[in-house]
């Protein structure tokens, strides 16, 4: 690709190649350069962008659709719900205690008579709250220790990888009880003490991709064009791993929701006056054998928010495929090919993330 | 000049010695590894835990008068030393006489607490592992062959369900439908331990069922999905087509040529599965009101049961540094590409 717009000249060749390495970086930040080689190649069609491509895949993706807009649904019900009902989320009415479904208590009440529809839709957007925030902060703190990791390598990796392996010994669900026990009277504090113990996997896949990268000719030519550490990670790793990790952070949303949802319910988690879908599962635990719809209504809702989010990552991980992409995006030729066997594994292959998501569900979510 | 030659003669081993040599060496180096990042592990989780938990809370209303048992729990735990010196405290009383201490809510020293709820965990994880590996190997064969029919699309479905699922929803459903709705036939009895023994398997086996069934299922969701595209990818091997050409039946072709490659990374799976099992479910037991190790812990974290709580971390622990190992090899052993390094 390089030689074929390289200016001669030794003054120019480094700025060249900086210009084409940000080129480069820019197609996959969704920017519409267009892939000029296409007519080196001879393809007579305008060669689509990666951007353009991974939105066509996501939005071809029904499962991802569904999700999107079951995510939407959801949210808007849990939000405006409330302000439907006349009723207020902590409004005891002792008299009205353990009525069914009606036009009136939407999804009936509890044992001291609050209205369940109110404070299923508060007890969802609690959790759906906590989870977003442990997803953003393990997120970023498993980004940041792996990109470090992986692109200083040596003795960094070294500390960092035994970081990770720390925390996988550490058995997690048990260290979680103890530490949401503590915290989890506030939403963050929940949030942080979850985030805490998921950040590694992030760490571990971005660690690996960044590995995978920084030895590419593009970093090589910034690094010898002079480029700092700051800006080859900012400029050249970052672009290229926005991929990897939007797909984790949906996965881990999902995971987050179910822990929880499941340390709640044990008690662990959200303390009154505050309620979540785990909490309300437990609530009603008692009366089960009279009334399990007032038990399983909150555990659907748990299920129908990881759902979507999961259809949405799954959505996500086959949009913005990295073998779609290409190791070299001059080959658009391959990268075409790539990105149809992708289209093509991703309406067939089914859920693949499963499989990658497992190492954290025995560990953590089969308590 | 001779550095090259005269090196002493190396032993030769055949194939055999040498892999064992070498396993035995990885397994040796993971163990070195392992340990102490265990310690360390086990050192902060001590502080995290002591720091959050405090053994004397029921003490501090009734001071003046119960001093004497306040200050003894005091120096059981050594709570009057600096936090970050107290894991050394623990560390040394488990290698003196006193070993894993004394569980303050359950009434009987650790180490016999453990064995006995440990027991009974292994007895609901057992058949949930055989049961759970058995059907999801069947599952994905099953998806795998008959990619894209409906029962396929019936089995990825309710995989996606089964992964979005909490186990408390799952093993609640499973109560209202097979312990109250089907009460003439899984009837949940509280967990008796006069019961365990072999005169009445049928009760043992009653009680067993519904906590092991609802274990089972949730491995099964995701293994089954993992195994049917490691199938998949098998089934399109060149190696297949081969087998397939010299006229094997399709049995042979599936059964022994292609489930043997499918399986490794299943196994892998398992093995790390186990080990979750293995170290209790607090949701399914608690719910199914089994005494196991899940169900000890919530007891001891409710009681402030800080030796309870350090010997089933430091259980847990352990088992899922071995099965990590177990996992590891087992790759390398199944399939010889894998080197071990």
């Amino acid at each position: 690709m390089a030689s074929s717009t390289l200016v001669s000249g030794s003054a120019e060749i480094a700025m060249a190649t900086e210009f084409e390495i940000d080129s480069q970086t820019d197609e996959m930040l969704e920017t519409s350069m267009e892939l000029r080689v296409a007519d080196v190649e001879g393809l007579s069609e305008k060669p689509k962008t990666f951007g353009q491509l991974a939105r066509e895949r996501f939005f071809g993706h029904k499962l991802a659709i569904v999700g999107v807009i079951g995510l939407i649904l959801l949210v808007a019900l849990f939000w405006l719900g409330p302000m439907l009902s006349e009723w207020e989320f902590d409004e005891r009415n002792v008299a009205d205690r353990l009525l069914g479904p009606s036009s009136e208590h939407w999804f009936g009440t509890d044992e001291i008579g609050r209205d369940l529809f109110v404070r299923t839709a508060r007890g969802g957007l609690y959790s759906m709250r906590i989870g977003l925030i442990a997803a953003v902060v393990a997120t970023v703190t498993g980004t940041a220790f792996g990109a470090f990791a992986g692109f200083f390598g040596g003795v960094w990796d070294g500390i960092v990888s035994n970081l990770v392996n720390l925390v996988l010994t550490v058995p997690a669900i048990i260290v979680l009880s103890v530490f949401a026990n503590k915290f989890g009277a506030s939403a963050v504090g929940l949030a942080l003490v979850l985030a805490g113990l998921l950040w590694t996997r992030i760490a571990r896949v971005v660690r690996g991709v960044v590995l995978s990268i920084k030895e590419q000719e593009y970093i090589m030519a910034a690094r010898a064009a002079g480029a700092s550490n700051s800006r080859i990670m900012f400029r050249h790793l970052l672009p290229n791993i926005v991929g990897a990790i939007a797909v984790e952070v949906t996965l881990l949303l999902g995971t987050v929701i179910v822990l929880e949802s499941t340390l709640s319910f044990l008690g662990l988690g959200v303390k009154p006056p505050n309620a979540s879908l785990g909490t309300l599962v437990a609530d009603a635990k008692g009366d089960i054998d009279s009334d399990p719809i007032r038990v399983l209504t909150p555990g659907i809702f748990i299920i129908l928010i990881v759902l979507c989010v999961n259809f949405l990552g799954d959505g996500l991980r086959d949009a913005l495929d990295p073998r779609a992409k290409g190791s070299d995006s001059s080959e658009a030729k391959n990268a075409k090919k790539a990105a149809k066997k992708a289209r093509k594994q991703s309406g067939k292959q089914g859920p693949g993330y499963i499989a990658e998501a497992r190492t954290d569900r025995t560990s953590i979510g089969k308590i | 000049m001779c550095v090259m030659v005269c090196r002493p003669s190396v032993p030769v081993h055949t194939t055999t010695d040498r892999s064992v040599a070498t396993l035995f060496a990885y397994v040796t180096r993971r163990v070195l590894i392992s340990v102490p990042l265990l310690v360390i592990a086990m050192y902060l989780v001590h502080v995290g835990v002591s720091a959050t938990v405090d053994p004397r809370s029921d003490f501090y209303l009734c001071l003046p008068r119960c001093q004497e048992g306040f200050d003894s729990i005091t120096e059981t735990y050594a709570l009057d030393t600096n936090i970050f010196l107290r894991p050394f405290t623990y560390f040394a009383d488990l290698f003196s006489g006193d070993g894993l201490g004394f569980s303050s809510s359950v009434g009987e020293p650790v180490g016999e607490v453990m064995r006995t709820r440990g027991w009974n965990t292994a007895m609901v994880a057992i058949p949930a592992f055989l049961l759970g590996a058995v059907l999801s190997l069947l599952l994905s064969v099953y998806s795998a062959r008959r990619q894209y029919s409906v029962g396929d699309y019936f089995f990825t479905g309710l995989s996606f369900i089964g992964f979005a699922m909490p186990s408390f929803v799952l093993a609640l459903i499973i109560q209202v439908i097979f312990g109250v709705k089907l009460e003439e036939w899984f009837g949940i009895k509280p967990f008796n331990t006069g019961r365990k023994t072999g005169e009445n398997f049928w009760e043992l086996l009653r009680d067993i069922t519904l906590p092991a069934v609802s274990l089972a299922i949730l491995g099964i969701a995701a293994d089954s999905r993992f195994g049917r595209s490691s199938m998949l990818e098998t089934l399109n091997q060149d190696y297949i087509r081969t087998a397939r050409a010299k006229g094997l039946t399709e049995r042979t072709v599936v059964w022994k040529h292609a489930l043997r490659n499918g399986l490794i990374p299943l196994v892998t799976l398992w093995a790390l599965g186990f080990s979750a099992l293995l170290s209790g479910s607090v949701v399914t037991e608690s719910i199914f009101s089994w005494p196991g190790i899940g169900q000890t812990f919530l007891r001891a974290l409710g009681d402030s049961d800080l030796d309870l709580l350090m010997a089933i971390v430091m259980f847990t622990g352990v088992l899922t540094v071995i099965f990590n190992l177990i996992a590891d090899v087992l790759y390398g052993v199944l399939d010889p590409r894998i080197r071990l390094g």
